[in-house]
């Protein structure tokens, strides 16, 4: 038979070191349901598909030193042997890469006018290889031909007339529907049409923090500034050959510049990333420690109750108390204070989570992680106490004899 | 009622075997009042732990109301220490953050008994000993004869068949001592066979029987009725 009546109070007089624990397990709950859903949530964030074809490219940095140099005919030069090199599938100049935190961005509207909101892109200048190089998927509409590409220096603020965007871009200017989009007009500096030609499934935004990640667009243009960046697509499994063999032909056909930066985008992931990957282990050592001390300090308390009643429990064990029935009776009243203490932990959690969300934005917890973490730490607390309640289970009830107090 | 052949009780060390009991025979007949004496050491808390069931002899066959104690397992020694025996300790044995109330129901929870069963029973218990009023009380707020009185109250709760007392008025002053004893003798003529542990020969004589052990062995069996020794061989 249960003994929650007298346990209780029997606990509310002795309550010192399992209002302690108490506390020990809601602080953990609060820390840990709030630490687990940041990682979940960076988790979900680092697994956003970027779109690109990652396993299979690379980009490199050209970079022009020598005076009196004709960048287009050797960007144009450069861009036909890095194409013509066997394994290669496709290749572009670009002006950013996602995901790599450096790169344009403007704002589209569906409006002409000074005083319309717009939406804001990250822009990415390709040219008819662009969709292939990036490894991107054509969901409606179509490529740019090569006579849509259009040379851009540095300076110049004009903008082409056409333009692939994402579905998710199309989705923010058309109501949510991204079927609407194609073949209509958006306006870029306020005033300039650029005509939806087609629409890509996702492309990601060099900034992986930024709240409109999935807004990418293409334009059929290409920078001719001494700084460049060619990106290339390979077969599949010829990467990480032609990443040197490239570099070392780019680097040795020219002595007028130099090629550097030549990373894949698997690197370029992992770098963008690297924060969240640290922050993701830092939130899960800390959960462990956090988890480990609470499951020790339960331990803790245990042993050194079973200590002061080990008379106690020889005691029991004399009136009829089988072995069974001591381990219970600690694993019971371990249930008890760690239900206090998952109760103010979730009061913790609740109120820790509404400071987060005002403060730093953070979503509102889900109550379905909130009940798990209650039941991951009663079961640790019942994990913990087993131990010590086995040791009591095992006092001799010829203790109650022993030893006159 | 009880019965004892050949107990044997030795502890081994890794060098030494202590022999704390050597065959010992005993037979407690229903209504029996027998108390044990002799000199710290001699094996008197091991024999009442047999007895009681909360230790196991070496060797030795020991029958309690019918049943063959050796065949029991932890569990079943448990039963039969909840069913069958009540126990009064030196030294009380309350629990300390519980009240009489919740003391007395202690091994009444282990029996089993429905909440209503078990209230009835700790109250009649209670009233019985002259504690009805200070259910509520913790231990630590009653005299020494009190707590020793709540302890048999909690002993009787479960109607046990037989009562071991460890050493009973141990803890307490003559009169309290008496009133205990007064208590105990009352209860064994209510029909509860009563094994008591005791250093005061004053009290051993007047149980029904004196056992006197030394060095392990049963020396002496005093039969007060009678008042005639038995010799033991």
């Amino acid at each position: 038979m249960l003994e929650l009546g007298p346990m209780l109070r029997a606990l509310m007089r002795n309550k010192i070191g399992a209002l302690l624990i108490a506390l020990q397990i809601a602080l953990t709950l609060t820390i840990m349901v709030n630490a687990i859903f940041m990682m979940i949530e960076r988790s979900a964030q680092m697994a956003r598909p970027s779109g690109l074809d990652e396993t299979n490219t690379f980009y490199l940095t050209n970079t022009v030193f020598a005076p009196d140099y004709n960048l287009q005919a050797a960007l144009a030069q450069d861009l036909q042997r890095i194409r013509e090199t066997p394994g290669v599938v496709a290749a572009t100049q670009i002006n950013a890469i996602p995901l790599s935190g450096g790169g344009w961005s403007m704002s589209l509207q569906n409006k002409a006018g000074d005083d319309i909101d717009g939406t804001g892109v990250a822009v990415y200048m390709v040219d008819e290889q662009g969709v292939d190089a990036l490894g991107v998927e054509l969901i409606a509409g179509e490529n740019f031909a090569p006579s849509d590409i259009i040379w851009r220096d540095e300076a110049a603020t004009e903008w082409p007339d056409k333009i692939i965007i994402t579905k998710a871009m199309a989705e923010a200017m058309f109501d949510g529907d991204w079927n609407k989009a194609l073949g209509q007009t958006l306006y870029i500096n306020n005033h300039e049409p650029m005509r939806i030609v087609g629409i890509i499934k996702t492309l990601q935004a060099p900034w992986n923090g930024w709240d409109k990640v999935e807004n990418a667009m293409l334009v059929p243009q290409q920078l001719d500034g001494r700084n460049s960046r060619f990106f290339i697509r390979t077969e599949p499994g010829r990467r990480d050959a032609l990443m040197p063999q490239l570099e070392k032909a780019l680097a040795e056909s020219d002595k007028g510049r130099i090629i550097r930066s030549v990373k894949t985008m698997e690197q370029t992931r992992a770098d963008s990333y690297r924060e969240d990957q640290a922050t993701y282990r830092i939130l899960f050592t800390v959960i462990v420690v956090l988890t480990l001390i609470t499951g020790f300090g339960i331990v803790g308390l245990a042993m050194f109750s079973i200590n002061r009643r080990t008379r106690q429990i020889g005691t029991r064990r004399a009136l009829g108390a089988s072995q069974w029935q001591i381990m219970r009776y600690f694993m019971l009243e371990n249930l008890l204070i760690s239900t206090a203490g998952v109760v103010l932990g979730v009061a913790g959690a609740i109120g820790l989570n509404i400071w987060l969300v005002s403060s730093f934005a953070m979503k509102p917890l889900t109550p379905g992680l909130l009940i798990v973490g209650c039941f991951a730490l009663l079961a640790v607390g019942q994990l913990a106490v087993s131990y010590p309640a086995l040791i009591a289970a095992r006092i001799s009830p010829a203790t109650a004899t022993r030893g006159r107090a | 009622m009880l019965s004892m052949k050949h107990i044997t009780k030795s502890f081994a060390t890794d060098n030494v075997v202590t022999h704390a009991l050597r065959e010992i025979n005993l037979d407690l007949a229903e209504g029996d009042f027998v108390s044990v004496t002799g000199p710290s050491g001699s094996g008197k808390t091991t024999f009442l732990n047999i007895a009681g069931l909360l230790e196991s002899a070496t060797a030795g066959e020991y029958w309690l109301d019918g049943e063959d104690i050796s065949k029991l397992d932890d569990k079943g020694r448990s039963r039969m220490r909840n069913q069958k025996i009540g126990f009064i300790f030196q030294s009380f044995n309350l629990i300390p953050d519980l009240n009489l109330f919740d003391n007395v129901d202690v091994p009444l929870r282990y029996r089993g008994f429905n909440a209503a069963e078990r209230k009835k029973r700790i109250e009649f218990h209670l009233e019985q000993v002259g504690l009805a009023s200070r259910m509520k009380h913790l231990p630590s707020q009653l005299s020494g004869g009190q707590q020793q009185r709540v302890a048999i109250a909690r002993a009787l709760a479960t109607s046990p068949r037989f009562l071991l007392a460890d050493e009973p008025t141990g803890n307490l002053d003559s009169s309290m001592a008496q009133s205990v004893m007064a208590l105990l003798e009352e209860i064994n003529r209510a029909g509860t066979t009563i094994l008591m542990v005791t250093h005061d020969n004053t009290l051993a004589a007047q149980a029904k029987r004196q056992i006197y052990i030394k060095d392990g062995r049963v020396q002496e069996i005093t039969d007060n009725r009678n008042i005639h020794n038995l010799a033991v061989g």
